[in-house]
């Protein structure tokens, strides 16, 4: 039976029991409304619209049932009009989703806490190990890439249909969760602002170009191609857990086809040849946190089995002079186990200014030389953030470094809460480095931001 | 004219050791002294508000709190705290604000070994992450107030102060001990003195100092007995250095619950304690 109809029929069972007890029902209801601008700062790069988006969440506690809804939607201004996707309801089957205006369930689950065991089947997220922006044993949920980094952390995980089981002993806590089926990332357009630059450059600049990726086949949705995750965690002085990953990879790598380029009704379309592939890795994962005098410290170490990269983009094969024509690309997948560690650190500089740290490498065990990646790669995080005024202005300072290809990225933001409901917030980004880093692809990028947010 | 005094026209001058005198000495000693005029030292009065803090350690409270920028801007909030009595010197504290928006279902969690050992958490929804607190931060604006961490623990350990009465007072028609505390620890003030009613065992006012600068002042007033427990339901402290202020007003309390400890886990805490 198709795991998806298993999910399906147990979330509707779940449903079917959590009958609604008026008399002692527990509703909750919030929300927000985001007006995002930008205003880039590098005059010819591609240029974003200004995003109007809002999310509702709803919690409902009729008897011991709770059910969970976290709706999101509405107009995303880094879409490139006219808009190729009309379809309103962001999917689980495609990676490049160019639809504005959009909605989205985040979450959408039904539970049964059952003393110290709960019961969850929906979309749900989870935030598993301990570093931010980029956990290493955060493995069970797709991001959205659109934005880049520019959402947060959480803002950036697309949620998977999954069931899902906690129980509590004391001081353990055991996890397990099962999603039945690949939900892929997603990815901007090749003609959209946070793409990026790539090889494709050189083919965006053919006048009337329309690069239109290839959208990948999707593993077919068995029992064996499902995603399993345990945890085992400990609370004590030192808090530990032990993580457990196998499925899909969630982050982005690629394999070739061919290229295509073809003339058609005034325009020259191209297919730039490679599309998302998709491969199953097993993650054994440790995480641990503790308080030491004025720090506050956490740790994560992974080792993957089965990990994929990608050589270096000059190493595709594209033709030097792009011409119409159909040209064969080379192979650009490399099979290596990876060991990844990192540690972090809160440390109260004063009262209400926090100095966050951050070290994280990922050891690439067998690196051949066609690799963009070192053996060692490593990203190193830093952010102060300071409250004003009884934390009426919050500011932060950002910065991320990977010393070995010299590219980084600075953000500075400040936060004003107006009332009780409404907020104000600026932000400039700034990046630097070569053109195939992490950071220095969007070294155009760079931008102010201004945003205004209604909350209730 | 006569210089000496007349019998009979002014009293006779005392000698140094006329009982009189004596007597007068030893009553303005006992008057001054503050060691001897009362009946209890620092100590024991503080472990009578110990006591009662103990006693009122298993209980719900709901509570909003408004607080005030010195131009007179006002922000609100709402939460739930539930706490447990977990052993003789043990106790576990669940904070979950409620509203605004942007701090709804942000918690904070403390467990405490003993009165003297106590870790502390932080969720923040946004995030899904839950933070360790060093014990260095409990002194610090609990989320925006002019409460700090240490408000909303357990009651303290007494060995790591030092208390002295200073006088009787009345405060709010409440006779009350006035004593200086000094904490034997670093910690962001130098000393406190608190108002003790001393019928009730609960702190009327208490003013912070860093230094001899009175930097936060705190009054406690609207005293109902719930349960055999007397309970201020409105809160008032205020940062003399910058002028905010901070209003927390008891909307609802329950004594003598009997929280599992489910309540009190990491889990609950990302929970919003549901």
């Amino acid at each position: 039976m198709d795991p998806m109809k298993i999910l399906c029929l147990l979330t509707a069972v779940m449903f079917l029991f959590a009958a609604p007890c008026p008399a002692g029902d527990l509703l909750s209801v919030s929300g927000r409304l985001d007006l995002l601008g930008s205003v880039a700062l590098e005059g010819d790069s591609i240029k974003e619209d200004p995003s109007f988006t809002g999310r509702v969440k709803l919690d409902l506690a009729p008897s011991k049932w709770r059910f969970h809804s976290w709706l999101e939607g509405g107009w995303d201004g880094t879409v490139k009009g006219p808009v190729r996707d009309h379809s309103l309801l962001k999917s689980w089957d495609e990676v490049y989703q160019s639809n504005t205006p959009f909605l989205e369930f985040k979450e959408l689950y039904v539970g049964y806490p059952a003393g110290a065991l709960e019961l969850r089947a929906g979309i749900q997220r989870y935030a598993w190990g301990r570093l931010d922006e980029y956990p290493i044993n955060d493995l069970l949920n797709p991001w959205d890439y659109t934005r880049f980094l520019r959402k947060s952390l959480e803002d950036r995980k697309i949620g998977v249909p999954s069931l899902s089981a906690s129980l509590n002993q004391g001081d353990w806590d055991f996890d397990a969760v099962w999603a039945p089926i690949l939900v892929p990332y997603r990815l901007p357009l090749p003609d959209e602002r946070w793409f990026g630059a790539s090889a494709l450059a050189a083919f965006a600049r053919i006048p009337n170009a329309e690069i239109i990726p290839d959208e990948p086949d999707l593993p077919p949705r068995t029992l064996e191609n499902s995603t399993v995750a345990l945890r085992a965690r400990h609370a004590g002085d030192l808090e530990w857990a032990l993580n457990l990953f196998h499925g899909y990879d969630p982050r982005p790598v690629f394999k070739t086809t061919a290229l295509t380029i073809t003339p058609e009704a005034g325009k020259v379309l191209i297919n730039p040849g490679f599309v998302p592939d998709f491969h199953k890795i097993t993650v054994l994962g440790l995480d641990a946190a503790t308080v030491m005098d004025a720090w506050s410290l956490r740790a994560e170490l992974a080792y993957t089995f089965g990990r994929r990269f990608n050589i270096r983009q000059e190493l595709w094969g594209y033709p030097v002079q792009p011409a119409p024509g159909n040209f064969p690309l080379n192979p650009i997948g490399h099979k290596s186990d990876a060991l990844d560690y990192g540690v972090g650190t809160d440390y109260r500089l004063f009262e209400d200014c926090i100095l966050t740290l951050q070290a994280q490498q990922t050891l690439i065990l067998t690196r051949p030389d066609t690799l963009y990646e070192r053996k060692f790669e490593t990203l190193l995080w830093a952010n102060l953030k300071k409250g004003w005024m009884n934390q009426k202005i919050e500011t932060n300072l950002n910065i991320v470094y990977n010393p070995e290809h010299g590219d980084g990225m600075a953000k500075v933001n400040a936060w004003y809460v107006f009332t009780d409901f409404w907020k104000g917030g600026i932000t400039a980004v700034f990046f630097t480095g070569p053109p195939q880093s992490l950071f220095g692809r969007f070294s155009g990028n760079d931008q102010v931001e201004v945003e205004l947010r209604y909350s209730w | 004219m006569n210089s000496k005094p007349v019998s009979g026209d002014r009293p006779a001058r005392l000698g140094p050791l006329h009982p009189v005198r004596i007597a007068g000495l030893v009553f303005l000693l006992l008057v001054l002294s503050p060691m001897t005029s009362h009946a209890m030292s620092g100590r024991e009065v503080y472990e009578k508000v110990h006591e009662l803090r103990s006693r009122a350690l298993d209980r719900k409270t709901e509570a909003t709190m408004v607080l005030f920028d010195k131009r007179g801007g006002k922000r609100n909030r709402t939460l739930t705290e539930y706490s447990k009595k977990a052993a003789q010197e043990a106790y576990k504290v669940l904070v979950v604000f409620r509203s605004p928006a942007d701090l709804k279902d942000v918690g904070f969690l403390i467990h405490a070994r003993t009165f003297a050992e106590r870790d502390l958490w932080a969720y923040f929804p946004e995030y899904k992450r839950i933070r360790r607190i060093p014990s260095t931060s409990q002194d610090d604006s609990f989320f925006g107030s002019d409460f700090s961490y240490d408000d909303f623990g357990g009651p303290p350990n007494l060995d790591d102060y030092k208390f002295d009465i200073l006088k009787e007072e009345i405060i709010d028609g409440r006779p009350c001990y006035k004593v200086e505390v000094i904490p034997k620890v670093r910690r962001k003030y130098s000393k406190y003195i608190a108002w003790v009613a001393k019928d009730l065992w609960v702190t009327q006012k208490i003013d912070y100092y860093q230094d001899d600068t009175i930097y936060r002042a705190g009054e406690f007033t609207d005293i109902r007995i719930i349960d055999g427990i007397p309970t201020p339901f409105r809160l008032h402290v205020e940062n003399r250095k910058t002028g905010h202020r901070t209003e927390l007003t008891i909307e609802g309390i329950e004594y003598n619950t009997r929280f599992p400890d489910e309540l009190f886990t990491q889990r609950s805490l990302e929970r919003g304690g549901k």
